[in-house]
C-alpha cells in the first residue's frame, strides 16, 4: 500500500487535476448520466417527447416479452445475423492476416489494397451494395448468369436477406481487425516455430499449435467486440430494406429505432434499449467464463 | 501567485466556455416588423410564391422560409416545440392528429370563427383531416390526386384499343394478361399492372370503392377484416395466381426513379399514379404516348381516388400567432394558388376547390380534370389518424404475407387488426390521461 502525503503541491495537483477533468465531466453528466437514468425511469413509463409521461411500472418491458411479436422476430434476426456473421469476420481476417503476413514481395501494396474497402462508411457500403444486389442488374447476378447459374433474390427474398447482408460484411475483413491479428502475429516469438520445425511438423501444425493459441487473446477479444457489433446492427438494414421483405432483416435496434423515431414510443424504445443492454452483458458474460478453457496469455498457464 | 493566476486564468476560460452556450440568436435589426419563422419541409430551390407574394404585399410582416429535409423535420420540429422556441409556422404532410394529438399544435377555432373564415373552399377530404376531436388545427395547403395511367403504344402492340382503357378491375386483370411480354429466358419484359407497385396501393382503392369503413366512427375500433378490404385483398392474390412472385419481384427490382420509373420506362403499361407524373414524363420521355383515365371501378361501384395534403399550421408555443394567421388565410387564397400552380406547372395540386376548378388551372395540363374530378371523390390515406404509421407498416405486412402466400387474406388482415388495435387502445389511454393531466388551451 502507498500512502500519498497530503502536502500543499499534492493539493494544487489535485484542484488542477479536477478542473481539467470538469469540461469531461459535467458534458458526461449532462449528456451521458443523465439521459441514461432518465431512460430507465421511461422505459417504465407511455412517452412520446411532447407530452408528461405516464408511469405504467413494468408495462412496456411485459408486452415485450409477452405480447410482441416483432420483439421476438427482431431477437432471431438479429442471433442468426450475429451466429453467422462472427465466425466469418474473425476467420475471415485471421486467414487474410496469414496471408499478409508472408514476406512475399509487394505485401504491402496488398495490405494497402485489403485495407482500401474497410475506410468507406455504413452508408455508402449500404448504396453500393443495393446495386451489387440488384437481382435484375447488379454485378453478383450479371456475373452468375455468365457462369451460367441463376441467382437469387438476395434481399428481396427472405430466406437470403440476412445471408446477404453477412456477406456484406466480408467487404471489411481487411479493416482493423486484420491489423490487429498482423500485430499479433507478428509478436508471436520465432523460436517457437523453429521448435515445430525442429519436431518435423508441417504449416497445419504450426498453426494450430503455435499461431491461434498465441492470437488466443486477440481472437478472444475480437469475438466479444464483433458480437456487441452485430448485435447493434443497423445501417445495413435502415438504408437497404426498412426491415423487409417479410420482416426478415428487422434487427433489434432497427426495430429499436422506429419505436423511437417513428411512433414517437420513447418509454417502449428505452425499454428495448436496456434489454439490449442486459443481453449484451449476459452473452459477454457467458464469454469471458468459456474464454478461461481456450484463452492462453503469455506464459500463464491457469 | 502564479498559481493564483493559473486558477483564474483556467476559471475565465471555462466561464467563457459556458457563456457560449447561452449566446442568443443573433438579433434580427429593430424596425418594428414582425418576423415568421416559416418551417418547410420541402426541397424548393427558390421561395414560393405565396412566401414572395406575402412578404411583396405585407409591409410589417416578413415571412422567412426554412427549408426542412424530409427525413428530419418531425425531430427538429419536436424538438423545437420542447425547448419552447418553435417555428411560427410549419409546413407538413403526415397527419393533422398525429400532431394535434401530442399537443405540438395550436388550435385554430377561435380565430376561424372570429374572422367568419369559410371553410367550403377545400375539398371535404382535405378538410376532414385537418379536425382532431372537436378542434380545427390546420388549413390545407396543396393536395395531389391520383388517376389512371395508360401506355397508348403498348396497348396498339398488345392489339387493345388505345382509346378504351379497361373501366372495371376485371378489364385490368384481362388487359394485363395481354400485355406481358418475356425474354427467351422467360424473364418479365412488360408487364401490364402490378398492383403492389407505386406509391399508393391499389388494394385500399378498392377497399375504399366497396365501402370499406375501417375505423370506427368514433375512432376507437379498427375493422380490417370487413368484406371489402377482404375482397381487395382476394382480387390481388388473384392477380398473383397467375406469376411466380419471384419472377415479378425480379421485375420490380429494375426501377427507380425518373426514366427508370416502371411507367416512364414503358416497362409497365398501367399505373395507378399522381398529378405530378404528366410533367415527370414530360421531363423524362416526352414520346410517351399516354392517356389519363378514371380509376377503374368494381362493376356498379364509383369510382375513389386517394389524396394527401400539404398543410399549415401553427406550432405550440409559438410567439406571433396572429400574423402567422395572417400569413395561412393568405397563402390558400384562389389567386394565390392559381399563380403558384402556373409558377410551378401544377407540381402540388391546390387545396382549394375555386382554384382547382378554374379554367387556368384546368387549361395548365390536359389531364387536370381528371385529377380535380377524382378529387371530389377522393379519401385520405390517414385512415387511422393516431396510429398512422402502425397502420401502414401492417397494412403493408398483410399484403406482403398475402402475396408470398403464407397467409389468407382474412388471417394476414386479423393479424394486422389486432396489433393496430393494440397500439390504439394504448394511445387513446396515453391521450386521455394526458388530458387528464393538463389542461388544454
Amino acid at each position: 500500500m502507498i500512502h500519498f502525503k497530503i502536502n500543499k503541491f499534492n493539493k494544487q495537483q489535485a484542484v488542477f487535476g479536477i478542473l481539467f477533468m470538469m469540461p469531461w465531466f459535467i458534458g458526461f453528466i449532462i449528456f451521458g448520466l443523465y439521459p441514461m437514468i432518465m431512460s430507465i425511469y421511461y422505459s417504465l413509463c407511455r412517452y412520446d417527447v411532447l407530452r408528461i409521461p405516464q408511469f405504467i411500472g413494468f408495462g412496456n418491458y411485459e408486452k415485450l416479452i409477452f405480447e410482441d411479436p416483432y420483439f421476438w422476430i427482431s431477437i432471431s434476426n438479429t442471433l442468426v445475423y450475429t451466429v453467422l456473421r462472427v465466425p466469418l469476420c474473425i476467420i475471415g481476417s485471421l486467414l487474410l492476416a496469414v496471408l499478409v503476413n508472408n514476406a512475399v514481395r509487394g505485401v504491402k501494396f496488398f495490405r494497402t489494397i485489403y485495407f482500401i474497402p474497410s475506410i468507406v462508411t455504413g452508408v455508402v457500403l449500404s448504396v453500393v451494395w443495393l446495386w451489387m444486389f440488384n437481382p435484375q442488374f447488379g454485378l453478383i447476378n450479371s456475373f452468375l448468369a455468365y457462369m451460367g447459374i441463376p441467382g437469387p433474390l438476395w434481399l428481396l427474398d427472405p430466406n437470403w436477406s440476412k445471408p446477404s447482408m453477412v456477406l456484406m460484411s466480408v467487404w471489411s475483413i481487411g479493416g482493423g481487425r486484420m491489423l490487429v491479428f498482423l500485430a499479433a502475429l507478428q509478436g508471436v516469438p520465432k523460436h517457437l516455430f523453429e521448435a515445430v520445425d525442429i519436431d518435423g511438423g508441417g504449416w497445419w501444425a504450426k498453426f494450430k499449435n503455435i499461431t491461434i493459441p498465441m492470437l488466443s487473446p486477440v481472437i478472444f477479444l475480437w469475438s466479444v467486440l464483433e458480437i456487441i457489433f452485430s448485435l447493434q446492427v443497423f445501417v445495413e438494414a435502415y438504408i437497404m430494406t426498412q426491415g423487409g421483405p417479410l420482416n426478415s432483416t428487422m434487427f433489434y435496434n432497427l426495430y429499436l429505432y422506429n419505436k423511437a423515431f417513428n411512433d414517437f414510443e420513447m418509454g417502449y424504445a428505452s425499454a428495448l434499449a436496456w434489454l439490449l443492454l442486459v443481453i449484451s452483458l449476459i452473452i459477454t458474460v457467458i464469454q469471458f467464463r468459456l474464454s478461461k478453457r481456450w484463452v492462453h496469455y503469455d506464459g500463464v498457464t491457469k | 501567485m502564479k498559481q493564483i493566476i493559473k486558477i483564474v486564468l483556467s476559471l475565465a476560460v471555462l466561464i467563457a466556455m459556458g457563456l457560449f452556450l447561452f449566446m442568443p440568436d443573433s438579433k434580427p435589426p429593430n424596425d418594428g416588423k414582425i418576423r415568421l419563422k416559416y418551417w418547410m419541409v420541402s426541397a424548393m430551390k427558390e421561395q414560393p410564391f405565396h412566401v414572395t407574394e406575402f412578404n411583396r404585399t405585407h409591409e410589417n410582416i416578413i415571412v422567412e422560409p426554412t427549408p426542412l429535409p424530409w427525413n428530419e423535420h418531425e425531430k427538429k420540429i419536436l424538438t423545437s416545440i420542447l425547448s419552447e422556441n418553435p417555428p411560427d409556422l410549419v409546413f407538413l404532410v403526415t397527419p393533422v392528429a398525429k400532431w394535434a394529438t401530442r399537443l405540438a399544435l395550436t388550435p385554430l377555432d377561435d380565430l376561424i370563427k372570429r374572422d367568419s373564415f369559410d371553410s367550403t373552399i377545400f375539398f371535404s377530404a382535405l378538410w376532414s383531416e385537418m379536425r382532431f376531436k372537436d378542434n380545427i388545427y390546420a388549413l390545407p395547403l396543396y393536395s395531389n390526386s391520383y388517376a389512371f395511367f395508360f401506355n397508348k403504344k403498348l396497348f396498339r402492340e398488345a392489339g387493345l384499343d388505345p382509346e378504351n382503357p379497361p373501366k372495371t378491375w376485371d378489364d385490368v386483370l384481362e388487359y394485363s394478361s395481354w400485355l406481358i411480354k418475356k425474354d427467351e429466358k422467360g424473364n418479365f419484359k412488360q408487364m401490364g399492372f402490378i398492383p403492389t407497385y407505386g406509391n399508393v396501393q391499389t388494394s385500399i382503392i378498392m377497399a375504399w370503392e366497396l365501402g370499406a369503413q375501417i375505423l370506427s366512427i368514433d375512432g376507437a375500433k379498427v375493422n380490417l377484416t370487413n368484406q371489402p378490404t377482404i375482397e381487395a385483398f382476394n382480387w390481388t392474390v388473384n392477380f398473383y395466381s397467375q406469376f411466380n412472385i419471384k419472377d415479378v419481384s425480379t421485375f420490380i427490382a429494375g426501377f427507380g426513379f425518373a426514366e427508370q420509373h416502371g411507367f416512364i420506362s414503358e416497362k409497365i403499361a398501367m399505373m395507378v399514379l399522381d398529378n405530378s407524373f404528366p410533367d415527370q414524363i414530360k421531363l423524362y420521355n416526352k414520346n410517351l404516348d399516354y392517356g389519363v383515365a378514371e380509376i377503374p371501378t368494381f362493376k356498379g361501384y364509383a369510382p375513389v381516388s386517394s389524396t394527401g395534403s400539404w398543410w399549415l399550421a401553427i406550432p405550440r408555443g409559438a410567439k406571433n400567432k396572429e400574423a402567422a394567421w395572417e400569413f395561412m388565410k393568405f397563402a390558400v387564397q384562389k389567386n394565390i394558388q392559381l399563380t403558384e400552380a402556373e409558377r410551378q406547372k401544377a407540381l402540388l395540386f391546390p387545396s382549394n376547390k375555386l382554384t382547382a376548378n378554374n379554367p387556368a388551372f384546368l387549361s395548365l395540363n390536359e389531364s387536370n380534370k381528371i385529377f380535380v374530378d377524382l378529387l371530389e371523390h377522393s379519401k385520405t390515406p390517414t385512415v387511422v389518424p393516431l396510429v398512422h404509421d402502425v397502420f401502414w407498416r401492417e397494412y403493408m405486412g398483410a399484403q406482403e404475407r398475402v402475396v408470398h402466400k403464407i397467409q389468407s387474406p382474412f388471417d394476414a388482415l386479423k393479424q394486422a387488426e389486432k396489433t393496430i388495435q393494440i397500439h390504439l387502445d394504448e394511445t387513446i389511454e396515453y391521450d386521455n390521461y394526458v388530458r387528464s393531466q393538463v389542461s388544454i388551451k
